[in-house]
C-alpha cells in the first residue's frame, strides 16, 4: 500500500512538473473530446428524432365519399393482409370533420356556410419500419391506389428518409473525425510524457541503481498520462454541458421540449461514461507508446 | 563475495572492454582497482549490478549467477549493492533528504521507518545537519558523502564506488575514503576503482591492476 502511495505521488509530482506542455496535452485531448462530444450530441438528437417520425410514420388512405359498407369492410381487410402494415384505425367523415374543428377552435366561423361535410373518411396506416424506405413505399401505395373506393393515398417519407441518411452520414464523419483527433491526442500524450521521461532520466538511472523494479519506474508514466487523459474528457464534458445548457437557454427551451420527448437531450450518461474511459485510454495508451520505446531495460 | 570466471566484455566493433578476467574477492574484503582510464574499471563494476552482460563467462555476486539472473531478479541483486559514482548522480531538484527519501520510497518503506533511516545513514557521513540543503550548496566532498549515504539506504552487503574522490581535492578525498574504510570496518565488501594511487594511501589494501582489459596484477 505505501508503495502505490508513492507511485501516485510521483505520478502527481510528474504532472505538477510537467507545466505547460502538461496543460497543453489535457488542453488537446479536451478539444478533440468536445468535438467528438458535439458530433455525438447532435447525431444522438437527429437519430432520436428519426426513430420517433419512423414510430409516428403512417399511410392516409382516403376513401370515396360513396364506398359502401361491404366495400369498407373488403378493403379494410385487404389492407390488413398486407405485410407491411402494422395497424390500420379508420376515421369516418362525422369524426374527420370534428377533428378538423377541434384543431381549428376559436375559428369555427371558417367553416359556417360549408353546407355538406367536405371532409373524406380515411385509413390511418402504421408501417413496419422495414417497409419505410422510398422504393417500397412506392410499390405499397400504388397497389392501394388501384383498389376500390380509395380516392387518394398520402405519405410524406421521403424527407424522413433524406434525414435519417444525412444522419448515418453524419455519424460517419463524427466517427472519422473523432478516430483523427483521437491519434492526435495519442501523439501529444506520446510526447509530453517522453519529455517527462527525458525530464528524469536522472531520476530513473538512480531508481534502477537502487533496485527499483520495472513497474514502479514505469507506472508513474502511465498514471501521468491516465490522468491527463481523464481530466482531458472530463474538461470536455464540461465544456460541452455548459454549451448545451446555454444553446436551450438562449433558444428558450427546457431539456426535452426542442422536438418533443427524447430529443434535445444531453449525452446519454453511458456516452458521457465512454467518453472518460476513452479519455483515460487514449492518455494510457500514448503514455505506453514512450514509455515502451524511451525506457529500455 | 564476488568470483569472475574467465569474464570477457567485447563491444561493438571488436571494442575489448575485458579480457578473460578471473578474479575472486571475499566477503567483508576492501579492494581497488587501478588502472588508467579506458582500462575497463568501469565495465568491471557494472557487470557486478548487472548494469551491463559479459561477452563470455560466469560472474557470481553473493552466490548468484548475475549472467543468468532473470530480469525481474535484478532489482533484488541491486537492493544488496550500493553503488557511488565520481558525479555524485544526485537530484539537483531536492533536498539532501529527499534525494535519500528516492531509495526508500522505490522499495515501498513506510515514510516514517525510511525517514528514521535517512537520519542514520546521514549521522553515518556526518551530516546530520544539511539533511535540508539542496545538494548543490554542498562541497564536493559532502555531496559524495551524500551518495554514500544514499549507498547505505540498503544497507548493502557490497560498495562499489567507481572513481570517487576523481573530482574532490586531496583533503576531501582523504575524507571520503576514510569514510569507506569505516563502512568496510563494518562489514561491508569495498570495492573501489581509481587510476590514482594516491588514494590508496598507505593501508596496504588489495589492489587489483588493470590494463587494456586484462588483469595483470593482483597485490595483496
Amino acid at each position: 500500500m505505501e508503495r502505490l502511495r508513492y507511485i501516485i505521488e510521483d505520478a502527481l509530482t510528474n504532472i505538477r512538473r510537467s507545466g505547460w506542455v502538461g496543460v497543453a496535452s489535457i488542453g488537446t485531448i479536451a478539444v478533440s473530446f468536445l468535438i467528438v462530444g458535439i458530433f455525438l450530441i447532435i447525431t444522438g438528437n437527429l437519430g432520436a428524432l428519426v426513430t420517433e417520425w419512423k414510430e409516428q410514420f403512417q399511410v392516409t388512405i382516403f376513401l370515396e365519399d360513396g364506398i359502401t359498407t361491404e366495400q369498407l369492410t373488403l378493403l379494410k381487410k385487404r389492407i390488413q393482409s398486407e405485410r407491411a402494415v402494422k395497424a390500420v384505425t379508420y376515421t369516418s367523415k362525422a369524426e374527420a370533420l370534428q377533428q378538423f374543428k377541434r384543431e381549428l377552435v376559436g375559428k369555427e366561423s371558417l367553416l359556417e356556410g360549408l353546407g355538406e361535410n367536405p371532409i373524406p373518411a380515411s385509413f390511418q396506416l402504421r408501417i413496419h419500419e422495414a417497409y419505410q424506405t422510398p422504393e417500397a413505399l412506392r410499390q405499397f401505395t400504388a397497389s392501394l391506389t388501384r383498389l376500390e373506393g380509395v380516392e387518394d393515398v398520402l405519405y410524406g417519407q421521403e424527407w424522413v428518409d433524406r434525414i435519417s441518411s444525412a444522419v448515418r452520414m453524419l455519424r460517419l464523419l463524427g466517427l472519422s473525425v473523432g478516430l483523427a483527433l483521437g491519434m492526435a491526442s495519442l501523439l501529444i500524450v506520446s510526447n509530453t510524457i517522453r519529455l517527462a521521461v527525458y525530464a528524469r532520466s536522472e531520476e530513473i538511472e538512480i531508481m534502477r541503481l537502487v533496485g527499483a523494479s520495472r513497474l514502479h519506474v514505469r507506472v508513474p508514466f502511465l498514471l501521468e498520462g491516465m490522468i491527463q487523459g481523464l481530466l482531458g474528457a472530463g474538461l470536455a464534458l464540461l465544456l460541452l454541458f455548459g454549451a448545451y445548457r446555454a444553446t436551450l437557454w438562449h433558444l428558450q427551451l427546457t431539456p426535452g421540449q426542442v422536438f418533443g420527448m427524447g430529443v434535445g437531450s444531453f449525452l446519454e450518461p453511458r456516452w458521457a461514461g465512454a467518453m472518460i474511459l476513452a479519455g483515460a485510454a487514449v492518455g494510457a495508451f500514448g503514455s505506453l507508446i514512450s514509455v515502451g520505446r524511451f525506457l529500455r531495460a | 563475495m564476488i568470483q569472475f570466471f574467465h569474464v570477457s566484455k567485447t563491444y561493438a566493433r571488436d571494442v575489448e572492454a575485458l579480457v578473460d578476467i578471473n578474479l575472486h574477492i571475499q566477503k567483508g574484503e576492501f579492494v581497488f582497482i587501478v588502472g588508467p582510464s579506458g582500462a575497463g574499471k568501469t565495465t568491471l563494476l557494472r557487470l557486478i549490478f548487472r548494469d551491463e552482460l559479459p561477452s563470455a563467462g560466469q560472474i557470481l555476486v553473493n552466490g548468484r549467477n548475475v549472467v543468468k539472473l532473470p530480469a525481474r531478479a535484478i532489482p533484488g541483486l541491486r537492493r544488496s549493492i550500493g553503488v557511488i559514482f565520481q558525479d555524485f548522480m544526485l537530484l539537483r531538484d531536492r533536498s539532501v533528504a529527499d534525494n535519500l527519501a528516492l531509495v526508500y520510497r522505490v522499495l515501498g518503506i513506510p515514510s516514517a521507518i525510511g525517514k528514521r533511516k535517512v537520519m542514520n545513514v546521514l549521522k553515518l557521513v556526518g551530516l546530520t545537519h544539511k539533511a535540508q540543503m539542496m545538494p548543490y550548496k554542498l562541497s564536493g566532498g559532502e555531496q559524495q558523502r551524500v551518495a554514500i549515504a544514499r549507498a547505505l539506504m540498503n544497507d548493502p552487503l557490497l560498495l562499489l564506488a567507481d572513481e570517487p574522490t576523481g573530482d574532490l581535492d586531496a583533503d576531501l578525498a582523504a575524507d571520503v575514503m576514510r569514510l569507506l574504510h569505516d563502512i568496510n570496518l563494518r562489514g561491508t565488501t569495498v570495492v573501489v576503482a581509481t587510476h590514482d594511487m594516491n588514494v590508496m594511501g598507505r593501508l596496504g589494501r588489495r589492489a587489483v591492476f588493470l590494463k587494456g582489459g586484462r588483469l595483470l596484477e593482483d597485490q595483496p
